[in-house]
């Protein structure tokens, strides 16, 4: 241990070297926002500039693995514009005018050039604009998409200070978090199941740990996430809601570069840097650290008692990745994740290996699900028009879970076993095969193109269980259900923009889904269209269908191992889903602001949930017959207001919305409300940095409470002789679902952030007021004491109560960068 | 152990959940008809009408009868008495009115008994001892066996119909038992032991991945279906352990030995195996657990009658009796020659 120790203390302070980083492009007459984009997302860098600087400007550039104050020196040299790297922005900005210079042209070795051929030379006022990573809305044809930077969410302040890009996502109008305390995700009105998570592009199926309370992504090694939700690209489809794709950054170029992070629940570890000229690596591993905590108190708990209970639980991810550069044209990489949760516990009395008489007990249970994706690709430019990724890629999720019970009893006369083991497993496998293309035919259009084939195999369940007395050995295993599936998809889209005010993305995405010798099949066209009247004004119109072939079953809105993905078997159809969406777009002049308001409409289709009392089918029974097929509208506005630049910035947003189902066997076939149907929703962020080293965050958010089914009244149970020694003393009346509306949900998270040489601390308040809000109503008994009208006294009254969740929890995390 | 029984959904429940606000939900309630009987062929239809009652109306509980409710019942379509003894196969329409709380009916079709196509069994004794009864007026010597019984009961599932069982055992012996005030002391007592409910697995077919993990088991529960072997035949296995004869020294005849277990498979109605189920979900369930703590959707009660409830079921039955008589008088002279 000490000399792990050693070598991971050396290893850090090797570590602390250079922080420049590196920069590759390739640009010729591009506009100098998309160049600068390019340079954002390998950086990480901020650019901020007035509106009218870069108006016009074509860039072309050339270099490779460049630092990037070279690459802009040499975009700039020989222009009127200066920069200066502060932090993470990099200002750009007129330089005083000495001589009239214009239509400036300058080649730079090797082949750089900058052209501003409509550079208005008259000196600005030093109006400054930030440009984030995603271009501005009013500039593209997308609604509802946003590109997420790893600061964004770790600015967010989330439970336990843990960043967490599923909980960042939640501050998005349209996106409600559905369960306090879970990174559950609900889009629109969809299903928590209706979002695809990738991480570089590959789908994962589980993507959270314990239960839901923290997501699968390791937030320090994210170099940016695409989020999309109204209307989608071409290339994604497979759910009905969402589709977010986060992106690992590469290995740093130059030095060996990282974090180590640890707070209150978990411990984060990441490295990268250059392993030769042409080949990078990126470590990420993060692991929960109550183990520490919990072996040590166990082991004081079962100290001086007869039975000693096993309790031992940790999640953990895992990332790598090695990116090789081939050539100019040819960049490779292999990346593996694995993530899991493991929980074991049981009880054990201390005798049972030794001498005792009577009974001695040895309980265990083991729990362990999560994921692995391995996967390698390709990037080639095959023209300076044409570029293409190549992908190949195994993903797997996987849960097992155990259970053995031994009873050893001695009469005096020898000693009795029983034994009672269960398992139960159910994992999915992917093969996955990609080809994505991106082709600039002209200035003006973008066209994306591609394919995949994937072969599923899903085993939704396998139990067996064998149980051994005295004399007889019993061992039933229910039946195999191992579905293979062959899923192909091919897509094409364009992005034109036809003029300065008009631009269209128009797509397609066909998909085959074939299983059970049936072939299901799914044509998803996508458009979306946008008008500009005036510079920093877009009115955008979208529509896109998506389909989905495989339906998470869950009995709970936690996130359980006992989870299972299903396929559409069967004479089942897929989930399909019609949205429309209009939106309109401001952008103040120098973009400090924005606005928008998006409004959409969704029709889903053949959705899958369980029927009313699916619980009384024996879990043998096909999950077919479990399940009822139905329909569900959604429809509702999006408002939202940022302030981009300076100091302070942050966003406030507000949603209106609807959303119900319909289900044949479900509420008598009648419409009802769905879980979260949250009519009206605020979420204010705000992120202030008082000063180079200090930044407050907060998060406040208020929604209609969400929806829940109350059943106020009870009936008498039936005295039947069913030899059961137990009965429910009283049954509910059963009500429509979702009949009530629980307390308006509100709650304030706060973080500071303080930097220092080495790193900086993070603060944080979860719940900062301490309102714990109402998740549940339940029927209970209070204390209250009296005499009945009978003259008999009672010590307890029947009561509704509140089920109230999650008080003020504070954190503490600190993040040592090298 | 029990603590751990529901470790993993209840133990992380118990953690977020922070506390109870007892509260008034204003909702409205209108209360109605609740109709439940357990329709037995051959056996005159006993049934009980109430009505329905807030939570928080603590007296509700307790008084919640209905004076004014007319029965009325229609079998194959055709109105009978209430005295009707329904038959098997009989399609059974019952109605109850109330002027105060309205109307509430229901339907079933009381099964065909699926007959008991053949019973093995056997039993050994697994330990034995004399003992002096203090409480005989003079030393008797009493000797007590302890027996195990495994017994193989063959069911044939008939074609064309989804079945439900229930398995019922009960124990019989010449023990009048005790009057009170007089001691009788019978010659022969026969003692029920532990019938081993995880020794058939068909009786585990309604507990699923999350109950089982969680440590919930079969105990209790003899209902099962024909999924598993519809329109086939079925042997159900049957474990008794720790079953306790004492047999006296003295006044003891052949006829006192007759003692044993008397089983009863019981075809059932759908909604029948569907309560019984339901109530098991809730009391041994992890989802009516979830339900409570809003982690879930909370599990609406179970009823086949048209208010939402009560509970309207139907069964026929057949017996077979396993008389231990001829075991243990053997077990009692091969002692005896010991």
């Amino acid at each position: 241990m000490k000399r792990i120790a050693t070598v991971i203390i050396a290893t850090l302070c090797i570590s602390l070297s250079a922080m420049s980083q590196d920069v590759t492009i390739h640009a010729v007459n591009q506009p100098a926002a998309a160049v600068f984009r390019s340079i954002m997302q390998q950086t990480g860098k901020n650019f901020v500039y007035s509106s009218e600087l870069l108006s016009g400007m074509k860039v072309t550039v050339s270099a490779r693995k460049r630092p990037l104050k070279k690459v802009l020196d040499d975009i700039f040299t020989g222009t009127d514009i200066e920069y200066n790297i502060k932090g993470k922005n990099v200002i750009l900005k007129r330089k005083p005018r000495k001589t009239d210079k214009q239509n400036v042209t300058r080649n730079i070795n090797p082949l750089p050039s900058v052209t501003q051929p409509t550079i208005n030379p008259k000196e600005l006022d030093e109006v400054i604009v930030i440009s984030r990573l995603e271009p501005p809305a009013v500039e593209t044809s997308d609604l509802g998409a946003r590109k997420v930077t790893a600061d964004e969410v770790i600015n967010t302040p989330a439970l336990f200070g843990e960043p967490d890009v599923i909980k960042a996502l939640h501050t998005e109008p349209g996106v409600s978090e559905g369960t306090e305390g879970t990174a559950g995700m609900y889009v629109h009105g969809g299903n928590a199941d209706e979002n695809l998570y990738m991480l570089d592009n590959v789908p994962l199926y589980q993507v959270n740990h314990f239960a839901g309370l923290f997501s699968a992504f390791n937030t320090d090694i994210i170099r940016y996430i695409d989020f999309f939700k109204s209307s989608m690209p071409a290339k994604y489809d497979g759910r009905l809601s969402s589709f977010m794709d986060v992106r690992l950054q590469n290995g740093k170029t130059e030095g060996h570069h990282g974090t180590a992070r640890l707070g209150l629940t978990s411990g984060t570890f990441n490295i990268s840097g250059p392993i030769n000229d042409n080949t990078t690596y990126l470590i990420g591993l993060r692991r929960s650290w109550y183990d520490l905590l919990t072996v040590p108190a166990m082991a004081l708990i079962n100290s001086g008692h007869e039975e000693k209970v096993r309790f031992h639980y940790y999640f953990m991810d895992l990332n790598g990745k090695l990116t090789h550069r081939f050539s100019s044209k040819a960049t490779g990489f292999i990346s593996v994740y694995f993530g899991d949760d493991m929980l074991k516990t049981g009880s054990k009395d201390n005798d049972f290996d030794g001498d005792f008489s009577g009974f001695a007990g040895n309980d265990k249970y083991n729990f362990h699900w999560g994921n692995l994706i391995a996967q390698t690709g390709l990037n080639y430019r095959i023209s300076a028009d044409v570029k293409a990724e190549f992908t190949a890629a195994y993903t797997r999720y996987f849960s097992s879970l155990s259970h053995h019970e031994i009873y050893k009893e001695n009469d005096g006369n020898g000693i009795i076993t029983t034994e009672d083991r269960m398992k139960t497993k159910n994992n999915i496998n992917d093969w996955i095969f990609r080809a994505d293309f991106d082709w600039l035919p002209g200035d003006n259009s973008h066209v994306r193109f591609g394919a995949d084939y994937i072969r599923h195999s899903f085993l939704p369940a396998r139990t067996s269980r064998v149980s051994v007395t005295e004399s007889t050995s019993i061992e039933s295993r229910d039946s195999t259900w191992t579905y293979g599936g062959n899923e192909f998809n091919a897509y094409i889209e364009d992005d034109w923009r036809i003029n300065d005010r008009f631009r269209i993305n128009a797509g397609f995405h066909a998909s085959l889904f074939n299983i059970e010798r049936k072939m299901k099949y799914g044509l998803a066209p996508r458009m979306s269209f946008s008008y500009r009247p005036a510079d920093n004004i877009a009115v955008k119109a979208a529509y896109s269908r998506t389909t989905q072939y495989v339906h998470q079953l869950t009995q709970s809105y936690l996130s359980l191992p006992t989870d299972q993905w299903i396929p559409v078997t069967g004479n089942l159809k897929p989930q399909t889903a019609d949205k429309i969406a209009i939106g309109g777009y401001w952008q103040a002049a120098n973009g400090t602001w924005a606005v928008s308001v998006e409004g959409y409409y969704k029709w889903m289709h053949n959705l899958l949930d369980y029927c009313e009392e699916y619980y009384l089918k024996p879990p043998l029974e096909m999950w077919n017959a479990r399940l009822t097929t139905g329909r569900g509208t959604a429809k509702g506005i999006d408002i939202k207001v940022e302030k981009r630049i300076g100091r302070l910035t942050g966003q406030a947003s507000y949603s209106l919305a609807w959303s119900d189902r319909t289900f044949a066997n479900k509420n008598g076939g009648q419409t009802y409300p769905a879980r979260f149907d949250n009519r009206h929703t605020i979420n204010l962020l705000l992120n202030w940095e008082i000063n180079d080293r200090v930044q407050l965050n907060a998060r406040w958010t208020g929604h209609s409470g969400n929806r829940f089914t109350l059943m106020p009244q009870m009936w008498e149970t039936p005295s039947f002789n069913n030899g059961f020694g137990y009965v429910v003393d009283e049954v509910p009346l059963r009500t429509p679902l979702n009949n009530y509306q629980l307390p308006f949900y509100h709650r304030l998270d706060l973080s500071c952030t303080i930097k220092n040489s080495r790193g900086y601390w993070t603060f944080g308040l979860y719940n900062a007021y301490n309102h714990m809000n109402t998740i549940a109503i339940t029927r209970g008994y209070n204390d209250e004491t009296g005499v009945s009208a009978d003259g008999s006294y009672y010590s307890s009254r029947p009561v509704f109560q509140k089920v109230k969740l999650l008080p003020i929890i504070p954190s503490i995390s600190y993040t040592w960068q090298f | 152990m029990a603590i751990l029984s529901r470790i993993y959904p209840i133990a992380l429940a118990a953690v977020l959940t922070g506390c109870y606000e007892s509260f008034t939900p204003d909702i409205d309630t209108t209360p109605v008809l609740c109709l439940n009987s357990l329709i037995t062929a051959g056996v005159p239809i006993e049934y009980s009408v109430t009505r329905t009652w807030l939570y928080t109306d603590a007296n509700g509980s307790t008084d919640h009868g209905v004076n004014d409710a007319e029965i009325t019942l229609h079998v194959n379509g055709k109105p009978e008495s209430i005295s009707y003894i329904p038959q098997e196969g009989d399609q059974i329409h019952i109605v109850a009115e109330s002027p105060t709380y309205g109307k509430a009916e229901a339907e079933v079709t009381v099964p065909v008994c699926t007959p008991i196509e053949s019973l093995e069994w056997e039993a050994d004794v697994t330990d034995k001892w004399e003992w002096v009864d203090p409480e005989a007026p003079e030393d008797t010597y009493v000797t007590t066996y302890l027996i195990n019984l495994k017994a193989r009961m063959t069911i044939a599932d008939p074609a064309a119909t989804e079945n439900y069982y229930h398995f019922a055992h009960n124990i019989f012996s010449t023990d009048e038992g005790s009057q009170p005030g007089v001691t009788v002391l019978s010659p022969v007592s026969f003692y029920s032991g532990t019938f081993r409910y995880e020794a058939e697995p068909i009786f585990s077919e309604h507990i699923g991945i999350l109950d089982a993990i969680s440590g919930s088991d079969a105990y209790g529960f003899t209902f099962f279906t024909d999924r598993q072997f519809s329109e086939k035949s079925y042997t159900l296995n049957l474990k008794f352990e720790g079953m306790r004869c004492d047999v006296r020294s003295e006044g003891l005849t052949d006829d006192m030995l007759e003692c044993g277990m008397i089983f009863t498979l019981n075809t059932v109605s759908q909604s029948y195996y569907n309560w019984s189920n339901y109530q098991w979900q809730i009391d041994n369930g992890t989802i009516g657990d979830l339900g409570d703590i809003g982690l879930g959707d909370p599990v609406q009660g179970y009823s086949n009658v048209s208010t939402g409830a009560g509970v309207v079921a139907a069964q026929a039955g057949t017996r077979y009796t396993v008389n231990l008589k001829d075991f243990l008088k053997k077990e009692i002279l091969e002692s005896r020659n010991l």
